[in-house]
């Protein structure tokens, strides 16, 4: 039986504002789900749905089986670190520490015990004398995950817990806070916004739009099979390369092409059921969704020279090969290298290359004059390969595309774009993936 | 256990410090913090005058002060036959002080009224203030039917002048026996609609939901929640209510004027109006002095309470408590 379990949650504020939408979610005994999703996409709410800090519209929340939609907070049992810690500032943190203990009348002895332990554990027990005021901002995190482990809940709630801490002190944290939830055992729901958070932290995560549930799948999962558009976008830095596209026979070997703007890549052989599935696509629109580290320069060019000499003068075209990894490539996209990002361990190359992207969230469409040259893609290649910018029809940017990356999607019956991507209400109606299965 | 992973914590100066190192910083962050007028892009020209402006309305205000102290170490004929402004012989300060104690023309002691002054001002301003701090808290932090009408009618309370309900008002306390009654004096000074107005407003900015939800999921009741975690934070502002409502008490003229008809009852404003009454109409040599120490001592426990609670006027409260 699920330690916590979802059915139907759904939240429509006094405004009818629809915060949260018929959530379906189960969280299993001492695992990890991490609820993710963009700012205002009703994962607090969801929280606080949990923790009893806000009314629930309509569906249910249990715990262990047991229904406790009309369970008040002192009585549900739930740990809760909230976003900015809400310490109580003229407490000790020894007093902050026990005040849930205290208020269940714990005996003083118990109390003493289990604050230190609770303390130890998180490398608190010399400031157990101090006020929150006299505490950096990562004891003071820390003083508010013992104020919830202390009382060994079954559920546990963390609403952005690191999201107020610097990005070196957050990464570190970001395993703490998992060793510590591992030694307790407690089902835990974990809010971010932060994919990689998500992605790092989570043994299920559940990827949350305008309130209703896009995806709930393990991390790795959610990056190879995202459900639909949205999921493929959000998660993954950078994010994953979308374009209109359509899809042709006329491969090598029979199999089909992807027309992307003026250019054909063609899909390397495969095995039989993938071909089969891709042959229903056959003329029709499709979004061709490329992961960033999934490109790459060719083998045979060790600089742009040579992508650029295969591309025809003028036109700006990024060649791209869906073949098997390690295999010759057959296509290429050839694309123009507009800004390009040294990081030390990788470089990132935006580039541009003529096809419609396909926005993710919130991308306006670009007019004018920096519609021309902005770019609508982006390269994660290895950093020791000499990338210059420049303007249109100055470098070109030759890649290859692996499979695994390789995503492609189309739109379900309700749709008002071309591919129904643009939807008011709030959620992408569904769509279907379609993910060569090849060269894993 | 993994020590190593605990991060180490960036070095915070102001962490340990002693409470006299920290006065010391607060002093000196405090001069760090004087912007010279150009700065604000003011003329000099224009400080000077709004300068004048300022030491000319203290003046005025102060003034008043510094006659009854200096007259209040005067004869009767010297109050009267000397400059106003400053000291005459013989120097009677003590003598008029001990004057106080002594029941003059069957009126009452000032003594005895300055007791009842305190005693109201102490039932009626503690009093008020601790249900300014519920009926605060309960319109600052829940929502109930008719919360918003109920706050408006208060609000309203504050417009509607005294003079205006105080024949109603007698004939209340008539039909309640609160005529001559300390009670007649005191119930209504329970009630400071401004307390009420003063501490919701400060409740707002300081009593962050999320302490009280944090608090509601550490399990406390609502009652322990008060207590234990709202009251605390709601010490500045609970003073400042303190001191309205024990100077409002204190000052209040009207109320007790109408409700008391026994001397013994009398809090200082009306003893002390008596005695001047007495002094135009009977022509008593000897009251004028009393009168003015009178108002003296009246006014000096006003200001040792205003300085007692200086102290609980500080900032920082919630600091450490809530991130950004």
């Amino acid at each position: 039986m699920a330690a916590i379990s979802l059915r139907g949650l759904t939240k429509v504020f006094a405004t009818g504002v629809r915060a949260v939408d018929g959530l379906d979610l189960e969280v299993d005994d001492g695992e990890f789900v991490v609820l993710v999703g963009p700012s205002g996409c009703g994962k607090t709410t969801v929280l606080r749905m949990v923790a009893g800090l806000e009314l629930i519209t309509s569906g249910t929340v249990s715990f262990a089986g047991r229904v406790v939609n009309d369970v008040s907070p002192r009585q549900r049992d739930v740990a809760m670190v909230f976003q900015n810690y809400a310490l109580y500032p003229h407490l000790s943190v020894y007093e902050n520490i026990g005040f849930a203990l205290s208020n269940q009348k714990v005996p003083r002895v118990e109390l003493d015990r289990r604050v230190r332990d609770a303390a130890s554990v998180l490398g608190l027990s010399e400031l157990l004398g101090r006020k929150p005021r006299q505490l950096s901002g990562g004891q003071r995190q820390r003083v508010a995950m013992g104020r919830a482990i202390v009382r060994s809940p079954a559920v546990f709630l963390m609403d952005e817990p690191l999201s107020n801490l610097d990005a070196k002190l957050r990464v570190q944290m970001r395993s703490e806070v998992l060793r510590v939830q591992r030694a307790m055992g407690a089902a835990t729901l974990y809010v971010t916004h932060d994919q990689t958070e998500a992605m790092t932290m989570g043994d299920r995560v559940a990827v949350l739009r305008g309130g209703v549930l896009q995806q709930y799948d393990a991390p790795r999962a959610l990056y190879d099979h995202p459900a639909n558009v949205f999921v493929a976008t959000f998660i993954g830095s950078p994010a994953m390369n979308l374009y209109e596209a359509g899809l042709e026979a006329g491969g090598p070997a029979g199999t089909p092409a992807v027309v992307l703007g003026s250019q054909r890549v063609a899909l390397p052989a495969s095995g039989g059921q993938v071909a089969a599935g891709l042959a229903a696509y056959q003329g029709r629109k499709i979004i061709v969704g490329i992961r960033p580290e999934d490109l790459s320069l060719p083998e045979s060019s060790a600089s742009f020279a040579s992508a650029a000499s295969a591309a025809s003068a003028g036109s700006p075209a990024l060649s791209a090969s869906f073949a098997p990894a390690g295999s010759p490539a057959v296509a290429r996209l050839v694309a123009d290298a507009r800004v390009v990002e040294v990081l030390g361990s990788e470089q990132h190359v935006y580039f541009s290359v003529d096809a419609t992207p396909v926005g993710g969230e919130g991308e306006s469409a670009q007019d004018g004059l920096l519609a021309a040259s902005a770019p609508n893609g982006v390269a994660r290649l290895d950093p020791r390969v000499a990338v210059r910018a420049g303007t249109p029809s100055a470098e070109r940017c030759g890649a290859r595309v692996r499979p695994r990356g390789a995503l492609m999607c189309r739109a379900g019956r309700k749709y008002h774009g071309p591919f129904g991507i643009n939807v008011g209400r709030g959620h992408l109606p569904p769509v279907r993936c379609l993910r060569p299965a090849t060269g894993r | 256990m993994t020590a190593t992973l605990v991060p180490p914590d960036a070095a915070d100066v102001h962490l340990a410090e002693s409470r006299k190192e920290r006065r010391k910083r607060e002093r000196l962050e405090e001069r760090d913090g004087v912007i010279p007028v150009q700065l604000y892009g003011l003329k000099r020209g224009t400080v000077s005058v709004m300068t004048s402006c300022c030491v000319l309305f203290a003046i005025f205000t102060l003034v008043p002060i510094a006659w009854i102290i200096v007259n209040s170490t005067k004869t009767q004929a010297n109050i009267f036959g000397t400059f106003g402004f400053w000291f005459a012989r013989p120097f009677e300060f003590f003598h008029n002080f001990r004057m106080l104690f002594e029941d003059v023309d069957d009126d009452g002691t000032y003594i005895n009224w300055f007791g009842n002054t305190a005693l109201y001002a102490v039932l009626g301003g503690v009093g008020a203030t601790a249900l300014a701090a519920f009926a605060g808290y309960g319109f600052a932090r829940f929502q109930f039917r008719g919360s918003k009408v109920f706050f408006y009618i208060i609000i309203g309370a504050l417009l509607v002048p005294i003079g205006a309900i105080t024949l109603p008002l007698y004939l209340v306390y008539a039909k309640a026996h609160l005529i001559n009654s300390i009670w007649g004096m005191i119930l209504p000074s329970l009630v400071s609609p401004v307390g009420v107005y003063l501490m919701r407003t400060y409740i707002g900015l300081s009593v962050p939901r999320e302490l009280i939800d944090a608090a509601r999921i550490d399990g406390a009741g609502e009652t322990r929640i008060f207590f234990k975690i709202a009251l605390p934070l709601m010490v500045p502002g609970l003073m400042t209510v303190l001191l309205l409502s024990v100077v409002g008490v204190w000052n209040n003229y009207f109320l007790p004027l109408i409700i008391f008809s026994n001397n013994n009852l009398f809090p200082l404003t009306v003893g002390m109006g008596l005695w001047s009454q007495h002094a135009t109409t009977s022509g008593d040599q000897n009251l004028y002095p009393l009168i003015v120490m009178g108002g003296l001592v009246t006014i000096a426990p006003l200001i040792i309470l205003f300085l007692i609670l200086q102290r609980y006027w500080r900032g920082g409260m919630l600091l450490g408590s809530i991130a950004n």
